[in-house]
């Protein structure tokens, strides 16, 4: 298809490059767990860039038998509007793709009475009297190829599984709810869905007595899943688009010291079996691991080819496309490595909550979960969030859940001083993180 | 394609199939500071299966490729056989609805070229620019779209709906040193090309906002009396009270039909609530939900009482209720899961205005517009594009960063004074659900007084 299509534009217009990819998903959801449902869905669709008299334009189809004249036509006439670009495609020289597991057979072959087989047993691991749990299992397998008319062209095969735990506990007014996944591009295996369980009976276990809420500035520990209120900032501004449009707070810093030197953020899409890994990004550029900081340093802000092209650097391989805009900014896996943590087994040795770091704590909370999170003024650091799910510590030890509590704090100053790495580093979707322990969040209870 | 449908239909062998195919035509135009970022034209199609044996569970499929329609009914059919239940789900009973939906186009937006767009765009883009050159960035962004959709089950339901949708939004950066503080402006409408005409004032307005945040103090962090301005009340009504509501949150949980006991008192006389997905030109109206039940107005709350919550088939069938309408996918990708449409705190007492809500509060907040809102049922937030003190009965200084947590049991009961300059919130974005993300939506609401509200921030 990208063949046909990209020799149709070829002569048609100055340069072209395009997209396609095929998804097929199986699911099985279980309610109230009860199976309740199976479904596939297959999707196919086609973009297509082009550069006319230097102008960029896009199209994209998911029409079956894409009409490859009118496509380009479609294109051609975005482009005519488009601005001016100075855009030079990647050329086959330049293309060596790394090798990176994305596929995984066991995945793709993987049977509807498999994926049933392992919500099931979630359901009866979870299963408590006066809870809820709605288990969901998702496969998937993509094929993907990309092509541009300097002639580069990549393709792989990638496989994906999701496994989600949701619990709900309502006893009178009070609603809990806990959440956890497995995300993978192979198949769990018992022992994974044995720590998904794991995680969620402790965080539930912990949850049942619900105690008064502290004030004041505290030490908090911040679990992988309470974490995205503080690294959403981050992910913000180190995005090269914004660092162009001069709103990101970290421009101009390269190379400055502004967080704790053992933190390093690193964009990953060499990680083998992770679903946002990949050989090649949506414009035929190389994938490759890019430092964003560095022992607490600035390194290096990632891009997509228009906007590297604009800011006169190249592209880091974040280019991501879907089937109908043009290509944007995106992560592949966000690493925070820290060096006192290391990203090794070691790192995710326990799923305990807190990650071991609040045997020093007199009063403070671990948050798991806040309220609204990138629903505020994200870019400039600061968050401000209700509690959704979590602790009081108080003496070294969890003594219940907080209700009724909002924190808040800013990334920039939160992070210059990390006060404890945890020892249950682990994969949230696209990033893996351990617990950390930040000092003096502002805690403001009713 | 009614009569492909009805064909599929008429082939499965399941014992209730159910059919969408729907055909997006949509444009898009977007600037990010001066420079266009896209103008493109785009046609989404595909179509979704769904089916049901007794004894057996759901059965679904979703695809692009039409041709394959078939295939999918017995493919759909194959997988809810895999799916073995003791306890059969049941459909409420609605009357088969054999009609076309065809919602006025108001300015067939496929009818005007992409350079008009970019245009009218770009005129709106500028006036936000042109505020002040502490502006250091915007976003603003002109989407369109035209949906055709086709349904049909095997009760005999065939409908037929067309409808239009226009949103525009501008983002405003100001920056100042490291103070960087943005304002929102968005309008979606189920209307067309005439209704989003002259709208440089109000981007105006929200870059003149962005500006004045810049040199704005944080609002201090604590428990006030609070009064939400109309959009931040909608926001908060569907945050707060409205997924509640949402029958799928309660049919199959003992607890929660305890909790959301038709009759329970849910806050003060003064309060009404209600889910009106037949209002005219509204986002979230439609002719027929995505189960081809009529959408009707559901009251929710009356004089404080709950009395009324929304359905699916499914649900309304296991908790013995009637179908509100409210069975909702955002495209062929997904299936219809309960979901709000137009979601509207009803107005108070005619002729009382922010004034009468104002004047006797010593110490509290003026929280305004929208950023945004998330609910854990329980517990809600929701964020203010800005907010203002209030002192001594009068609006005081401009505050940044005011988010509301709340408890929506405490929350709800303590608001007793609502005003009687009922707004709908006519904006994009939408509303986000079980991976389904954004459903077009729309809240409604007059000036509301909530006598103590927790607000985030440095204590």
């Amino acid at each position: 298809m990208i063949e046909r299509l990209l020799e149709s534009a070829r002569g048609n217009v100055d340069a072209a490059d395009a997209l396609w990819r095929r998804e097929e998903q199986t699911a099985v959801a279980f309610e109230s767990g009860r199976l309740k449902a199976a479904g596939i869905s297959e999707e196919a669709g086609l973009n297509l860039r082009v550069l006319a008299k230097g102008r960029m334009g896009v199209a994209g189809t998911t029409a079956a038998k894409p009409d490859v004249r009118e496509l380009i036509a479609r294109a051609r006439a975005s482009a005519e509007l488009g601005e001016i670009v100075e855009l030079a495609f990647p050329n086959p020289s330049s293309q060596l793709l790394p090798p990176v597991a994305t596929f995984f057979d066991r995945t793709a072959n993987a049977s509807l009475s498999e994926l049933i087989r392992m919500g099931r047993l979630l359901v009866e691991r979870l299963a408590r009297p006066d809870c809820q749990i709605n288990v969901a299992v998702q496969r998937e397998v993509a094929d993907t190829a990309v092509g541009n008319t300097a002639g580069a062209r990549g393709e792989y095969r990638a496989t994906g599984i999701a496994v989600t735990a949701d619990i709900t506990r309502i006893a009178g007014d009070d609603v809990l709810m806990i959440y956890d996944q497995y995300v993978g591009a192979d198949m769990p295996s018992d022992a994974d869905l044995e720590k998904l369980v794991h995680s969620v009976e402790s965080r539930l276990t912990a949850a049942l007595r619900v105690v008064a809420p502290p004030d004041g500035a505290l030490p908090v520990v911040f679990t992988p899943a309470g974490l995205a209120a503080v690294v959403l900032p981050l992910e913000q501004a180190l995005s090269g688009k914004t660092v162009l449009q001069g709103s990101s707070p970290l421009a101009g810093k390269v190379g400055e010291t502004i967080f704790d030197d053992r933190l390093s953020i690193l964009d990953d899409p060499l990680t083998p079996g992770r679903p946002m890994s990949r050989p090649v990004d949506d414009e035929c550029v190389p994938s490759r691991c890019t430092g964003l900081v560095e022992r607490g340093t600035v390194g290096r802000f990632v891009y997509d080819l228009e906007t590297a092209a604009r800011a006169k650097t190249q592209s880091t391989g974040n280019g991501r496309r879907g089937v109908f805009g043009k290509p944007q900014i995106g992560y592949t896996n966000l690493v925070f490595r820290m060096v006192d943590g290391g990203r090794d087994d070691a790192a995710g040795r326990t799923s305990d909550l807190g990650g071991g770091l609040i045997g020093d704590i007199d009063d403070g909370l671990i948050v798991d979960d806040l309220i609204g999170v990138g629903q505020g003024n994200v870019i400039s650091g600061a968050f401000s969030h209700p509690v959704g799910l979590a602790y009081r510590v108080q003496r070294g030890e969890i003594t219940g859940r907080v209700k009724d509590a909002a924190v808040a704090g800013n990334a920039y100053e939160l992070l210059k001083k990390i006060g404890g790495v945890g020892n249950d580093g682990r994969w949230l979707g696209a990033r893996w993180s351990p617990s950390l322990l930040l000092e003096g969040i502002s805690v403001a209870s009713r | 394609m009614k009569d492909r449908l009805a064909q599929a239909v008429t082939q499965s062998r399941a014992d209730y199939t159910e059919i969408r195919v729907e055909r997006t035509w949509s444009s898009v135009v977007a600037f990010r500071g001066r420079r266009l970022e896209t103008a493109t034209v785009s046609e989404d199609q595909g179509g979704f299966v769904r089916v049901l044996n007794k004894g057996y569970g759901w059965g679904i499929a979703s695809f692009t490729s039409l041709d394959e329609l078939p295939t999918m009914v017995t493919r759909a059919h194959e997988l809810s056989r895999a799916v073995r239940l003791d306890e059969p789900i049941r459909l409420a009973e609605t009357a088969p609805q054999v009609a076309d939906g065809v919602l006025d186009l108001d300015g067939d937006v496929r009818g005007i070229s992409l350079g008009d767009k970019k245009k009218l765009l770009d005129r709106y883009n500028t006036a936000m620019l042109a505020v002040s050159d502490v502006i250091v960035d915007t976003q603003a962004s002109y989407r369109d779209e035209v949906s055709e959709v086709w349904y049909a089950n095997s009760e005999g339901t065939s409908t037929y709906q067309l409808c239009p949708e226009v949103v525009v939004s501008g983002t405003a950066i100001g920056r100042r040193d490291g103070s960087i503080e943005k304002g929102l402006e968005s309008i979606g409408l189920r209307k067309g090309w005439n209704s989003v005409q002259d709208l440089e004032n109000a981007f105006r307005v929200v870059a003149t906002r962005a500006v004045d945040l810049v040199d704005a103090p944080r609002v201090r962090g604590g428990a006030y009396p609070v009064i939400l301005d109309n959009e931040l009340a909608g926001v908060f009504i569907h945050e707060a009270f409205g997924h509640l509501s949402e029958a799928d949150f309660v049919y199959e949980n003992p607890q929660a039909r305890e909790m959301m006991t038709l009759g329970r008192r849910f806050g003060k006389p003064v309060l009404n609530v209600g889910d009106n997905g037949a209002a005219a030109g509204l986002r979230g109206t439609l002719p027929y939900d995505d189960e081809g039940t009529p959408t009707q107005d559901t009251q929710l709350i009356k004089e404080g009482i709950l009395v009324g919550r929304l359905h699916s088939r499914e649900t309304a069938a296991k908790l013995g209720e009637r179908p509100t309408g409210n069975a909702r996918a955002i495209s062929f990708r997904h299936p219809p899961i309960v979901r709000m449409t137009n979601t509207y705190i009803a107005p108070g007492q005619k002729g009382v205005g922010f004034n009468e809500l104002i004047s006797d509060i010593k110490l509290g907040v003026y929280a305004c517009g929208a950023f945004g809102g998330q609910t854990m049922l329980e517990n809600f937030s929701f964020t203010a594009g800005w907010g203002y003190m209030i002192r001594d009965g009068k609006v005081a200084e401009l505050v940044k960063d005011v988010v509301l947590a709340g408890n929506l049991f405490q929350t709800l009961d303590r608001i007793e004074h609502i005003a009687g300059d009922f707004t709908w919130n006519q904006m994009g974005g939408g509303c986000g659900k079980g991976g389904q993300f954004p459903l077009p939506v729309t809240e409604g609401a007059p000036h509301v007084r909530i006598e103590e509200a927790l607000i985030g921030g440095d204590v």
